[in-house]
C-alpha cells in the first residue's frame, strides 16, 4: 500500500488547465445472440453437439411416450360401455377402457362401506376441512391450539362418525369432547377473526371480568358449557353401526395415514428427547425401540402384529385387523420420526440450551418453547418426506388382507363385469397417490420457504 | 430488578422434602419408574402369550427347524428339494433376499447416478425429464409399482412361442427372461485365477501410486494402465487357455424354452420395480452432493493449474462423496428391507417363504418372526457399524 501513495498522490495534484467533464457513451444493447427465446433455446437446449443431440433424443422420448399415452387413455378410449367386453369389441387394447374405473370410483374411494351411510364420511371429512380452515386465517392467533385440538380431538369424534353402533358412557363423554373441539375451534375462529379476542375470554369480558384469574375461571365454565351442548347433541346422533371390514379405498388409506400421522409426530418428539436423555435407562430402552423397527420390515411388523397380537393378550380380548395393521403403522412410523426429530435437535448449537438455562428455564420449558420450534423448523422437509412415506407405506395394509385404496384397484378385474382390467384402475389410483404425496412435498418447499427465518446461509 | 433479585442468592434451603427438587434423586426415581412400567408391561404380555400357547398346545422352541417343510419354492438360488428340513427353506430365503437386495442395489445405483447427473445437466429438456421421473416415480407407493410392473407387464407377455427375442441369446416371455448361461469347462479356474491375480495387481499398484503421490507428489497415470492390464491380460489368457467357457443357449421346445437361465416374471418384476424406485432417491442424493462442493473449490483448482479431469477425481469428488455415501447407505438398506414386498407377486424372499408359508404351516409365530426380525436388524446393525467406521474416517479428515 505505501509504496504505491506517492505515485497516486502525484498523480492526484496534477490539475490540468481545463477541465474536462467525462460523459460515457450510451450503453450499447445487448448482443441480439443472448436476447430472447432463440438465445435461451440455444444455450439451454443446443450449447454443443452432444447437447444438441440430448435434446433432440429427449423430445423424441417425450413426443413418443404422450403420443402414445394420448392415443391409449383419450383417442382411442371408450367412454361408454356396459362391461369390458363391450370395450374389447370396439377397441380391443389400444384404447382404455374407462367406464369400468367410472362404475367403480365409489368403490375406490368408500370401499364397501354401505352406500346409504357414505354421508357420514363425507361430513366428517367436511367438518375436517371446517377444522382446518382457521390455520389459514391471518386473523386467528390460537393456530397452536386449534392444530394441537384438531390432532388429539378429531379422532375420537371421527371415529364414531365412521364406526357408528352401540355407545356407552365413557365412549360417548369421549365423542362429546371431541365435539366440544370442534364447537371451541369453530367459535374461536370466528371471534378472532372478528374482533381479535379467543371466544373464552370474550364470553369472560362480557360476564364482567377484569382479572386474568377470573376470565380463565369463567373460561372454563364456557367450556364446560360447551361441552354440555356437545354431550346433548352426541345423545342425539344414532348411527347404524359400520363394521370396520367394509371400510375400504381411499378412506381406509387416509384413516390409516391419518392415525399414523397424528401419533407419530409427538411420539417421535417424546422418543428423541428420551433417546438424547442423560437418564441410562430411559436413553437405552427409547434407542432399543427406535432402532428395533427402524431396522426391520414394515410389512413383518404387520406381520407380526397380525399373527402374534392375539397371543399376546388375554384370552378372549379380541382385536380387529384394522386396529392392528393402525397400532404397527404408527409404532413404525413413529420410530422413523424419532430419528428425525433427534436429528433436528442435534442440529440446533449447544449455546441455544445454555442460553435457555441462563434465562433460568427448566428442561421442558427450554425444550417447548426454545428447541423445540427451532428444531422443528428445521426439519420440516424430512417431517413431510416422513409423511409422504407413511401415505405410500399405508399400500401394505393390502397384503394383510385390509381393502384399502390398492385391493379396491385390484378388485376391479375381479368383478364379472370388468374382468381382467387392470392397467386403468391402477393408472387412476397411481393419479391419486401422486396427486397427494406430490401437494405435499410442495406445500412442505412452500412451508419451508415461508418461515425461514434468515439463519440459513 | 433482576439485578438486585440475582444479588440475594442464598444456599437451597434444607426442607424436609427437598430431596425431591434434587435433579439427580429424581433422575434415579424417573427411571426406576419408566423402568417398573416396561418391565411390567412386557411381563404382562410374556405371561399373557405363556398361558395362550400352553392352551393352544404351542411351543417357541426352535426344534422344527429339523423337521422336513415339505413344500416348493418355484425360485431358489440354492438347491432345494421338496423334503428338505425348514432350516434350509430359511436358508433359501435368506440367499433370495440377498441376491435381489444385490442386483437391485447395482441397477439402482448405476440408474441414480445417470439420473443424478441427468438432474445437474446444463440442457434443459434432459434435466426437466430427470426431474419429472424422480417425481413421478418416488410420490407413488413401492407397492403400486412392483403389482403394476408384474400384472401389468410382466404377466402380460406373449407366450413362449411368440416371445420377445433378441438374436436369438436372449428371449422375454410370460414365463420369464432367457438369456444363455455360461457353463466352464477345464482350465477356466486357472482363468479365474490370472483374473483375480491382475486385479489385485492394479488394486496394489493404485494404491502404491497413490503412496507415490502423497509422499513426493510425483503423480503416476493411474486409469489407463489399470484399465489395460486387467482387460487386456485376462483377455489374453482366456485365448490362450482355448476360450475355456461354453455358453448353454435358450431353446424353444414344444411349449416352453430349454437350457439358458431362466429368471421368473416375478423375479423382473421386483429387481425392476425396486431399482427405479430406489434409483430416484440416490438420484437426489447424488445431486445434493455434488452441488454440495461448493464452486470455489473448483475455481480454485483451476487457479493452482490442475487439470479439470484431475479436480473431477481428487477435489470434488472425495468431497461429494463424504456427503453422499451416508445416506447412500441408508438407501441400500431401504431396498433391501423394500425387497420384502416380494410376498405380493409370490417371489419367494424370505418373508414371504419363511414368515408367511413356514409360519402358517408350521404355526411356530415366535421363533419364526424372531428369526426374521434378526436376519434384518444383524443387517442393519452390521451397516451402521460400517458406516459409524466411516464417518470416523471421513470426520478425522476435517479441521
Amino acid at each position: 500500500m505505501n509504496t504505491l501513495s506517492p505515485p497516486q498522490a502525484a498523480h492526484l495534484t496534477d490539475t490540468p488547465d481545463t477541465v474536462k467533464v467525462f460523459v460515457p457513451a450510451a450503453a450499447r444493447a445487448a448482443p441480439s445472440s443472448t436476447l430472447g427465446a432463440a438465445a435461451w433455446i440455444r444455450k439451454n437446449m443446443f450449447s454443443s453437439v452432444p447437447s444438441a443431440f440430448l435434446t433432440i433424443l429427449g423430445i423424441w422420448v417425450v413426443y413418443t411416450v404422450l403420443n402414445g399415452f394420448i392415443g391409449w387413455a383419450w383417442t382411442n378410449a371408450v367412454w361408454e360401455a356396459s362391461s369390458r367386453r363391450d370395450c374389447l369389441d370396439k377397441v380391443g387394447n389400444a384404447g382404455a377402457c374407462w367406464p369400468g374405473v367410472v362404475v367403480w370410483i365409489p368403490n375406490l374411494i368408500y370401499g364397501l362401506y354401505p352406500k346409504d351411510e357414505v354421508w357420514r364420511i363425507n361430513l366428517a371429512f367436511a367438518l375436517l376441512i371446517v377444522w382446518l380452515v382457521p390455520l389459514w386465517l391471518p386473523r386467528v392467533h390460537s393456530k397452536v391450539a386449534i392444530g394441537l385440538s384438531m390432532v388429539l380431538l378429531f379422532p375420537l369424534f371421527a371415529s364414531y362418525m365412521f364406526m357408528g353402533g352401540e355407545k356407552g358412557a365413557i365412549w360417548t363423554a369421549l365423542i362429546a369432547v371431541g365435539l366440544t373441539g370442534f364447537l371451541w375451534t369453530v367459535l374461536t375462529a370466528v371471534t378472532e377473526t372478528l374482533w381479535g379476542v379467543p371466544v373464552l375470554r370474550m364470553v369472560a369480558r362480557k360476564f364482567g371480568a377484569t382479572t386474568a384469574e377470573a376470565e380463565s375461571r369463567i373460561g372454563q365454565v364456557v367450556l364446560l358449557a360447551l361441552f354440555g351442548v356437545a354431550l346433548f347433541i352426541v345423545f342425539e346422533l344414532d348411527f347404524v353401526e359400520v363394521r370396520t371390514r367394509v371400510w375400504g379405498g381411499l378412506f381406509l388409506t387416509m384413516v390409516i395415514s391419518g392415525f399414523g400421522i397424528a401419533f407419530s409426530l409427538p411420539a417421535g418428539i417424546v422418543l428423541a428427547l428420551g433417546r438424547r436423555s442423560k437418564m441410562p435407562v430411559i436413553s437405552l430402552l427409547c434407542t432399543t425401540f427406535i432402532e428395533l423397527f427402524r431396522s426391520v420390515p414394515l410389512i413383518t411388523i404387520l406381520f407380526m402384529f397380525n399373527t402374534m397380537l392375539p397371543l399376546f393378550l388375554p384370552a378372549g380380548v379380541e382385536v380387529n385387523q384394522l386396529l392392528r395393521a393402525i397400532v404397527a403403522v404408527c409404532l413404525f412410523a413413529s420410530a422413523y420420526m424419532a430419528e428425525i426429530v433427534r436429528g433436528g435437535l442435534q442440529a440446533i448449537p449447544r449455546g441455544q440450551y445454555e442460553a435457555a438455562s441462563a434465562m433460568g428455564l427448566g428442561f421442558w420449558q427450554s425444550t417447548a418453547l426454545i428447541i423445540m420450534p427451532q428444531a422443528l423448523k428445521i426439519m420440516i422437509p424430512n417431517i413431510v418426506g416422513n409423511f409422504i412415506g407413511l401415505f405410500k407405506d399405508t399400500t401394505l395394509v393390502s397384503i394383510i388382507g385390509l381393502l384399502d385404496l390398492l385391493s379396491m384397484a385390484r378388485a376391479v378385474g375381479q368383478d364379472t363385469l370388468w374382468i381382467g382390467l387392470f392397467i386403468e384402475p391402477f393408472f387412476f389410483i397411481t393419479v391419486i397417490y401422486f396427486v397427494f404425496c406430490f401437494a405435499m412435498s410442495q406445500y412442505s418447499m412452500n412451508l419451508e420457504k415461508r418461515l425461514n427465518t434468515g439463519h440459513k446461509r | 430488578m433482576a439485578i438486585v433479585e440475582s444479588s440475594s442468592l442464598r444456599p437451597a434451603p434444607a426442607q424436609a422434602g427437598s430431596w425431591l427438587n434434587n435433579a439427580k434423586v429424581r433422575a434415579v426415581l424417573y427411571q426406576i419408574l419408566t423402568l417398573a412400567i416396561v418391565v411390567g408391561g412386557i411381563w404382562y404380555l410374556v405371561s399373557n402369550t405363556i398361558t395362550n400357547m400352553s392352551q393352544r398346545g404351542m411351543s417357541a422352541g426352535f426344534e422344527f427347524l429339523g423337521v422336513s417343510a415339505g413344500f416348493n419354492i418355484s425360485f431358489t438360488l440354492i438347491p432345494y428339494r421338496e423334503g428338505d428340513s425348514y432350516l434350509r427353506v430359511f436358508q433359501v430365503g435368506l440367499a433370495n433376499t440377498l441376491l435381489v437386495a444385490a442386483i437391485g442395489i447395482l441397477f439402482a445405483t448405476i440408474m441414480g447416478l445417470f439420473m443424478g447427473l441427468a438432474r445437474l445437466s446444463n440442457n434443459w429438456v434432459i434435466r426437466n425429464l430427470a426431474r419429472w421421473y424422480i417425481e413421478i416415480l418416488r410420490n407413488t407407493p413401492l407397492l403400486l409399482q412392483i403389482i403394476a410392473w408384474y400384472f401389468g407387464v410382466f404377466t402380460l407377455l406373449p407366450n413362449p412361442r411368440m416371445s420377445l427375442a433378441w438374436s436369438d441369446l436372449f428371449y422375454l416371455n410370460n414365463r420369464g427372461f432367457y438369456f444363455p448361461g455360461p457353463v466352464p469347462e477345464p482350465g477356466f479356474g486357472l482363468f479365474l485365477i490370472v483374473l483375480a491375480a491382475t486385479v489385485a495387481g492394479a488394486i496394489a499398484y493404485g494404491v502404491w501410486a497413490r503412496r507415490l503421490r502423497e509422499r513426493t507428489g510425483r503423480i503416476l497415470p493411474v486409469l489407463w494402465p489399470v484399465l489395460g492390464i486387467v482387460i487386456a491380460a485376462p483377455v489374453l489368457a482366456f485365448l490362450l487357455l482355448g476360450s475355456p467357457l461354453a455358453w448353454n443357449k435358450p431353446v424353444l421346445q414344444g411349449f416352453n424354452f430349454r437350457g439358458g437361465v431362466n429368471v421368473p416374471p416375478a423375479f423382473c418384476a421386483l429387481i425392476i420395480a425396486l431399482s427405479v424406485y430406489t434409483s430416484c432417491f440416490i438420484a437426489e442424493i447424488v445431486r445434493a452432493g455434488i452441488e454440495s462442493v461448493s464452486h470455489g473449490q473448483t475455481e480454485a483448482a483451476r487457479a493452482l493449474g490442475v487439470k479439470p479431469s484431475r479436480t473431477m477425481a481428487s477435489i470434488i469428488l472425495p468431497q461429494a462423496l463424504r456427503v453422499i455415501i451416508p445416506p447412500l447407505i441408508s438407501q441400500y438398506l431401504n431396498l433391501t428391507k423394500n425387497s420384502s414386498l416380494a410376498i405380493a407377486i409370490g417371489f419367494p424372499d424370505l418373508v414371504s417363504v419363511w414368515m408367511n408359508t413356514s409360519l402358517n404351516q408350521s404355526g411356530r409365530a415366535i421363533p419364526i418372526v424372531a428369526m426374521t426380525m434378526g436376519f434384518y436388524c444383524a443387517v442393519s446393525l452390521f451397516v451402521s457399524l460400517v458406516m459409524n467406521q466411516y464417518n470416523r474416517r471421513v470426520l478425522l479428515k476435517e479441521r
